[in-house]
């Protein structure tokens, strides 16, 4: 007979255990080179195949010529061996080659091990509730496994194992929370080997084309989220500013060479300064989303003459930052080279384009009419606002002008500005964000990618840089409140108009709309106590829970304390559970014998209740007729009809002042 | 790996008075096992992995799993605690044969108990799951050893549920035997003083060989037995009676084997039951310090292997 670890895994759990695995490997696919997930699936798909037909199981050489194989693969799609991704890619190659060696209970064990360990790493990649569900789940059915392994033969009932499994977790759970809570932080790595790019980052980019925002706003990721210090800004406006462009070939936007100012600067502002904080989605990039116009900046970063605000590095991780701005303010005299950027032209201005700014030219008394002539004109025509536009062809600000007049956010911008410096106006584009819906249940305001918007700023004698928005001339909605795509209905057609969210909303559709509120409140206070419980957010705890005297090996003394006490609870309440339950009755008559017992007068094992009762007459009459009516009421209780509290606690009480 | 410590420091459950042995706290040990260190290793590994990238969904699931397995240790100290274990009847074995001790596990709590596994010293383990307030028995098997009473010996008691991390384990001593008759002898006793005697009461009629004579019919006799002769001449029902058997009464006598060893004589001895019982005699037994009057029988087949297998007399 064999020992227990060596018996043959149950096919079952064999099954279970190879599709577990593809589940917990799935999300890799994304981050993973496809030669790795290749090779893992192709393992997988031989272990699927020799359990229909074993003859397929590779034998020790063929095992072994295969590792050699996964490990020349990983080293050669990762040639940094030591970094995060090639673990992950090793690992993964290997429980494929493990699964092909699972031949006894034993083998299980690593494959199971492996499995936990490519879960923590899913978090490296994406930090979503869902992917945190998701990795339950999977850690959840991972210990079933591990559980039912333990067992000697299988449970018939498999859902009661994995029943078994939660309510292990669970109570796992208070050891786990005291873990992380004083888990001494460290502000940095341990060592700097790679850092993992945050592949597919949605955001804005510091050049745009006609359609590269309408491609952005598809995305309902949420870019941003804003706590005002005071009530925030009317929705008209909570313009977030990015990135802005000044140079343009005809076709594309972008920023140009960067402007030198010799000052900051000057804003001369009115009203009070607006003040809040972000928490910023990593976006690779420097932007940090500022409101129009900025007043006091976030450390580590600077502000340039267009007011847009950089940081030193490149954001990789959730920001956090404080800044103030202000809603009126004038930005004063432009500078050459600033009125130069503010006029460059693109060489492919055609004659109609020069003819139309000409028209306004001739009507208009200052360049503050001009702008109200070009906006009328996007007004009045046949413009619409659409996320569909039309493809544009190598002349898109022609085209959208004279022909199509169908577009977003941008092609109203970039046209403008254009027209604008056609009319010998200093204009600049300015992306970013506009809007933002306020989650009533976190108090803060929410900005997603779908509020990505461009604007156009205009250089007016007398007012400074001037924001225009072209796109509030065609949809002033865009700009009153946020808009929701509802993708699956119209919107796909190409031209389409757009559907502006907050009008008729059904019944359902507010439900929805709270529950969505609920979500993202959760969300936000995940992120902030969670995903960003750093070092500060510790000491932050600490004081706020009056532990602020447990700093460094103290914490980790603490953390060792309340993680015994929580184990000694559960100790405590296991070792309770599932006892049978003793009779009362029985209990206080046992506690009489006791008594007696300790009076040298010990109840025999064979002896009944009656029998010990003429032992006790005959050894100590002087207490007869109490034990007398304690053995009665005793067999009356247990053995007769009567069987009432009243009754009992008489019982209990004679038991209790029984001295004898 | 057994560790080999001074006796003195084993904690060993001992049976009480009805023979039942309840696992109490202080009498299980528990470690990790090999795939406990293992799992030991892979939450270092992840909590290095956590720090460095500062990631705290990564220190959730690393810490998650270190307080699984510390909820692990309690299980698997649970899932032995209280359990309770009595030894069966074992049946007689002969020398050289393998003896099967029954032992009964008797879960007295609500919930159940997987993985519950039993080894005797360098035997195999046998395992059993038991579900709530259930009993369930599993067989022990040991090697006999020469012809005595075989003690149960010191069992391990041990389980490795919930997770197979840690190895709960408690040693058990019960009052529990097995007898061990003498390894029966290779051939036929040759010098088995054969000690024929017609049997007096062997020729009653209840034999098959020589017909003895007729008697009137009683319900249940066989028709083949009827005398249908009779039955045609108008004689009435009559059975015929045979008698005859060889109703020989054998006694397997010590004295009668001379010049050879206690071990060997006793052997042949044991291989002579054997015989008179194949051939449904009947035998006696007489050693030094023991005599059986001839019978027949399971029983007095067992009390005379039992002599045999507890003698302790003179060569």
């Amino acid at each position: 007979m064999k020992r227990p670890d060596r018996e043959p895994l149950s096919r079952h759990l064999l099954i279970t255990l190879t599709l577990l695995l593809v589940a917990t490997v799935a999300p890799h696919i994304l981050h993973l080179q496809g030669w790795i997930i290749g090779f893992f699936l192709a393992s997988v798909a031989l272990r699927i195949a020799s359990m229909l037909r074993p003859k397929l199981l590779p034998g020790r050489l063929l095992l072994f010529v295969l590792a050699v194989m996964g490990l020349a693969n990983v080293i050669v799609n990762y040639p940094i061996l030591f970094s995060g991704e090639a673990a992950i890619a090793l690992m993964t190659s290997m429980v494929g080659l493990k699964l092909l060696e699972i031949h006894s209970r034993r083998d299980l064990y690593i494959v199971v091990f492996i499995g936990y360990f490519l879960l923590a790493t899913q978090f490296l990649f994406n930090q979503d509730a869902l992917m945190v569900g998701y990795v339950i789940v999977l850690t959840i059915t991972l210990t079933g496994v591990l559980l039912e392994n333990s067992r000697h033969r299988p449970s018939n009932h498999p859902i009661k194992t994995f029943g078994t499994a939660l309510a292990l977790l669970l109570q796992a759970l208070p050891i786990m929370l005291v873990l992380f809570i004083f888990f001494p932080r460290l502000s940095g790595p341990i060592w700097f080997l790679d850092i993992f790019e945050r592949s597919g980052t949605t955001g804005l980019s510091d050049s745009i084309t006609m359609g590269s925002i309408s491609n952005l706003v598809l995305s309902s990721k949420i870019a941003f989220r804003v706590e005002f210090k005071d009530p925030p800004p009317a929705p008209p406006l909570r313009y977030w500013r990015g990135p802005v462009l000044w140079e343009t070939n005809g076709k594309e936007w972008t920023r140009g060479q960067p402007l030198s100012y010799s000052n900051p600067p000057q804003l001369h502002t009115e009203g009070p300064a607006t003040e809040y904080s972000v928490t910023l989605e990593p976006t690779g990039r420097r932007w940090v989303m500022v409101l129009d116009l900025p007043d006091t900046i976030p450390h580590q970063s600077k502000v340039l003459g267009d007011f847009q605000v950089l940081r030193r590095e490149p954001i990789h991780d959730r920001l956090r930052y404080s800044a103030s701005s202000r809603m009126r303010y004038n930005t004063g005299q432009i500078t050459p080279p600033e009125r130069a950027q503010g006029l460059q032209l693109p060489d492919n201005i055609t004659p109609r384009i020069r003819s139309l700014v000409q028209g306004w030219r001739s009507t208009a008394i200052n360049n503050q009419d001009v702008v109200n002539l070009a906006l009328g004109h996007f007004r009045n025509q046949e413009f619409y606002y659409t996320l569909r536009p039309p493809i544009v062809n190598d002349n898109p600000v022609d085209q959208f002008l004279f022909e199509s007049r169908r577009g977003f956010c941008e092609h109203f911008a970039t046209s403008f500005t254009l027209l604008m410096r056609v009319a010998g106006i200093p204009a600049r584009v300015v992306t970013g964000y506009q809007g933002g819906e306020f989650n009533p249940l976190g108090r803060h305001l929410v900005v997603r990618q779908s509020d990505a918007h461009a604007w156009s700023e205009v250089w007016l004698q007398g007012s400074g840089w001037v924001r225009v928005d072209p796109t509030a001339a065609v949809a002033p909605e865009r700009i009153e409140r946020s808009f929701e795509f509802d993708t699956a209905l119209g919107s796909d057609l190409l031209g389409a108009p757009i559907r502006f969210g907050n009008i008729q909303l059904g019944t359902l559709a507010n439900m929805l709309k709270q529950l969505h509120w609920g979500m993202d409140a959760i969300n936000a206070s995940w992120h902030r106590w969670v995903l960003g419980y750093t070092e500060e957010r510790q000491s932050t705890l600490m004081s706020m829970l009056g532990l602020d005297f447990l700093k460094g090996h103290r914490m980790a003394f603490a953390m060792v304390g309340f993680a015994t006490i929580a184990v000694m609870l559960l100790g405590t309440t296991l070792w309770h559970r599932g006892r049978k339950r003793v009779d009362p009755v029985y209990a206080d008559y046992l506690r009489f014998c006791n008594k007696l017992k300790r009076s040298g007068l010990a109840r025999k094992d064979i002896e009944g209740p009656l029998d010990y009762l003429k032992r006790i007459e005959i050894w100590r009459p002087e207490i007869q007729s109490e034990a007398n009516r304690i053995t009665q009421s005793y067999i009356h209780l247990r053995y007769g009809q009567t069987n009432n509290k009243n009754a009992r606690r008489l019982f209990h009480q004679m038991v209790q002042h029984f001295r004898p | 790996m057994r560790l080999k410590l001074p006796e003195q420091l084993f904690r060993v459950s001992r049976s009480d008075p009805q023979g039942r042995v309840k696992i109490r706290p202080r009498q299980i040990y528990i470690l990790p096992t090999r795939y406990g260190f293992i799992f030991g290793l892979l939450l270092l590994l992840l909590l290095i992995g956590s720090i460095n990238y500062g990631n705290n969904l990564a220190f959730f699931l690393t810490f998650l799993l270190a307080g699984l397995g510390i909820v692990a240790t309690l299980h698997t100290w649970r899932n032995l605690l209280g359990l309770e274990l009595s030894a069966g009847t074992a049946e007689p074995v002969f020398a050289g044969q393998t003896a099967g001790f029954v032992i009964h596990l008797s879960n007295n709590r609500t919930g159940e108990r997987p993985g519950i596994q039993l080894q005797l010293r360098d035997q195999p383990m046998v395992a059993t799951d038991l579900d709530g307030n259930l009993r369930g028995s599993l067989k022990l098997h040991r090697d006999s050893g020469p012809r005595g009473v075989l003690p149960l010996g010191r069992l391990t008691v041990s389980t490795n549920y919930p997770l197979g991390l840690l190895r709960a384990w408690s040693y058990v001593e019960m009052d529990a035997s097995c007898l061990v008759y003498p390894r029966p002898g290779s051939s036929r006793p040759p010098a088995t003083h054969s000690n024929y005697h017609r049997s007096s009461g062997g020729d009653k009629g209840v034999g098959v060989d020589d017909f003895v004579g007729i008697r009137p019919y009683r319900p249940g006799d066989s028709p083949q037995h009827i005398n249908w002769k009779a039955v045609a001449s108008e004689r009435g029902l009559q059975t015929k009676q045979f008698g005859g058997d060889r109703a020989d009464r054998v006694w397997l006598d010590w004295d009668s084997m001379q010049g050879i060893g206690r071990e060997e004589r006793l052997s042949r001895i044991c291989r002579g039951i054997l015989d008179a019982c194949d051939r449904e005699q009947e035998f006696g037994l007489r050693i030094p310090g023991t005599e059986m009057p001839p019978g027949r029988g399971q029983n007095h087949r067992h009390h005379c292997l039992a002599a045999l297998a507890t003698y302790e007399g003179p060569e």
